[in-house]
């Protein structure tokens, strides 16, 4: 039975974008639309998977979606919330440092600040009192079960300890995004476990909260997202791979009727497969 | 004890094996300082002359030549810290960047040459003295403050830039409030060479005293006794601020694991 679902406002919207270093073109006209997704009775984010072979330019994309790189050309748009609604509709604008959390492959987190003070920094410019700041970083460290590590160094927590603090900083910097670079990678089964729940956490937070995340795991992309892109290498005219990565295929969970499943089905299974043949030929 | 395991590489010893090493190695030093000071001709004083060297040194007021030579290593650390650090933390402005890689370099400058100028410029023998330590302990100290500070991954200033900090905030946090640990560690590191120079730049002012003075004066009277005496004397003062400076820095800053 298909889970009934709505697509309301455009949440993101990557216009032609491209990337160049130098001379060398890395990612070249990408384009793709993610639209709010809504279910009733469930708050229910967007989990976005991007895949694809290694130096196709996935962790370019991601670094031009959280606004760390500038386009070469082409535009990455979230809503502007800070605006009021003109006809309807919010208003876009380019998206800029700080918009889009970050958590990249090493979970990074300030390595001089215990964690307490690590969330809290990431509230600095919330314009919350002081009071409510420590309610909140101490009701986040309460439900991802972190308030025993609270006070101690990044260095002195485990793998998974740290991808849950570097995601709820970034959860209280940043707002409604929230770009993962391969977060399951050097992970084991049971922080795999705790970082899926992590996602749910944010995926029925709130209607807004948008997921972009990479991996190498095809079944778990499939599993977890509701979107699944897959970067790759364009065939030219001539049929020959290209060299220049942009998105070859688009698979849309929520039509397909897979998203949002509790248990990995034979549908999963037929969508691995088609997943992992377009990752080949591109 | 299995002593085929002491000489296999990369093998990892038990405490009370590493123990046992040590001592041997400690005896053995000795008793060849007493074997080839035992006959006529010597290389090494004998522990005897060492000893009445040090009593000597001791009644000359060792204590306060020491004390002499801490505070003019104090001095010198203190200016070159503040120079130091304020000519590394420009290395990210890109206007200022030249100025840093510049006085990097400058650190193969002969010593010589900088005296020569620095005699024009300062009367003051004890100010040369400090002088001739802060431009070489700054420019050693820069070298190594830019070599923490260009290994700081990218993954660093990404997390920063993030969490919406802005250039200077980046600067703040990152690498100056970030790395702090490091600059003890470059300190300490530093002060090695500094310490080694203290015999040099002493010599340069004989009245205030200090450590240099007195080598120089026992070397003058091919006093082998107090000679050696004081480079243990020497020796130990900087394993003691080597140690402090390191526990120190273990101590402020829970987070600095590295050494």
């Amino acid at each position: 039975m298909n889970i009934q679902y709505e697509e309301k406002d455009i949440i993101l919207q990557v216009e032609n974008l491209s990337i160049s270093y130098g001379e060398k073109v890395i990612i070249r006209d990408v384009n793709f639309i993610e639209r709010n997704v809504v279910r009733k009775e469930i708050n229910q984010g967007q989990v976005v998977a991007v895949l694809g072979r290694s130096g196709r330019g996935k962790s370019t994309l991601f670094r031009a979606l959280t606004g760390l790189v500038k386009p070469s050309s082409g535009k990455v748009l979230i809503p502007d919330y800070s605006q009021a609604p003109s006809n309807g509709m919010q208003p876009a604008k380019e998206v800029e440092e700080g918009d889009v959390g970050f958590v990249d492959q090493k979970y990074t987190l300030f390595r001089h600040k215990t964690i307490y003070d690590s969330l809290t920094f990431a509230l600095r410019k919330s314009g919350e009192k002081g009071s409510e700041k420590k309610e909140k970083v101490m009701k986040y460290l309460i439900e991802w079960g972190l308030e025993k590590v609270k006070d101690q160094y990044p260095n002195e927590l485990s793998g998974g300890q740290r991808q849950r603090v570097a995601i709820i900083e970034q959860l209280l910097s940043s707002g409604h995004y929230m770009v993962l670079d391969e977060p399951f990678s050097g992970l084991d089964i049971g922080n795999i476990q705790n970082a899926r729940q992590s996602f749910k956490l944010i995926e029925n937070g709130h209607d807004l909260n948008t997921i972009i995340f990479s991996t190498h795991d095809i079944e778990l992309a499939t599993e977890l997202a509701d979107s699944i892109y897959v970067m790759g290498y364009p065939r030219l005219d001539d049929g020959s791979l290209g060299t220049v990565g942009t998105i070859v295929r688009h698979f849309d969970l929520k039509a397909l009727g897979i998203a949002w499943r509790t248990e990995f089905t034979q549908d999963h299974l037929e969508l691995v497969k088609e997943i992992k043949s377009a990752m080949l030929a591109s | 004890m299995n002593f085929k395991l002491w000489v296999k590489p990369f093998e990892n010893l038990a405490k009370k094996d590493r123990f046992t090493i040590s001592i041997l190695w400690v005896a053995m030093v000795l008793a060849y300082w007493l074997i080839t000071t035992a006959g006529e001709k010597k290389f090494f004083p004998t522990p005897l002359q060492v000893w009445q060297g040090f009593a000597a040194l001791y009644s000359e007021g060792l204590v306060v030549h020491i004390g002499s030579s801490l505070w003019l290593c104090l001095q010198a650390t203190v200016i070159s810290i503040v120079v130091s650090l304020v000519i590394a933390y420009s290395y990210p402005i890109p206007l200022l960047r030249p100025l840093s890689r510049a006085m990097s370099q400058l650190r193969y400058l002969p010593l010589t040459g900088i005296t020569f100028y620095l005699t024009i410029l300062v009367t003051n023998a004890r100010t040369m003295q400090v002088w001739v330590l802060v431009i070489f302990m700054s420019l050693y100290f820069i070298t190594s403050l830019l070599a923490v500070i260009k290994d700081i991954p990218q993954e660093e200033i990404d997390h920063a830039r993030s969490l919406k900090c802005n250039r200077w905030e980046i600067l703040w946090e990152v690498i100056v409030k970030g790395r702090f640990d490091y600059v003890i560690d470059v300190l300490r590191q530093n002060l090695a060479i500094t310490w080694m120079m203290l015999v040099t730049v002493e010599s340069i002012l004989v009245a205030a005293g200090g450590l240099g003075v007195l080598i120089k004066n026992s070397d003058k009277f091919m006093n082998h006794g107090r000679i050696f005496a004081l480079q243990i004397v020497i020796l130990l003062v900087g394993l003691s601020i080597d140690y402090t400076l390191n526990t120190t820095r273990k101590s402020l800053f829970r987070y600095s694991k590295f050494n």
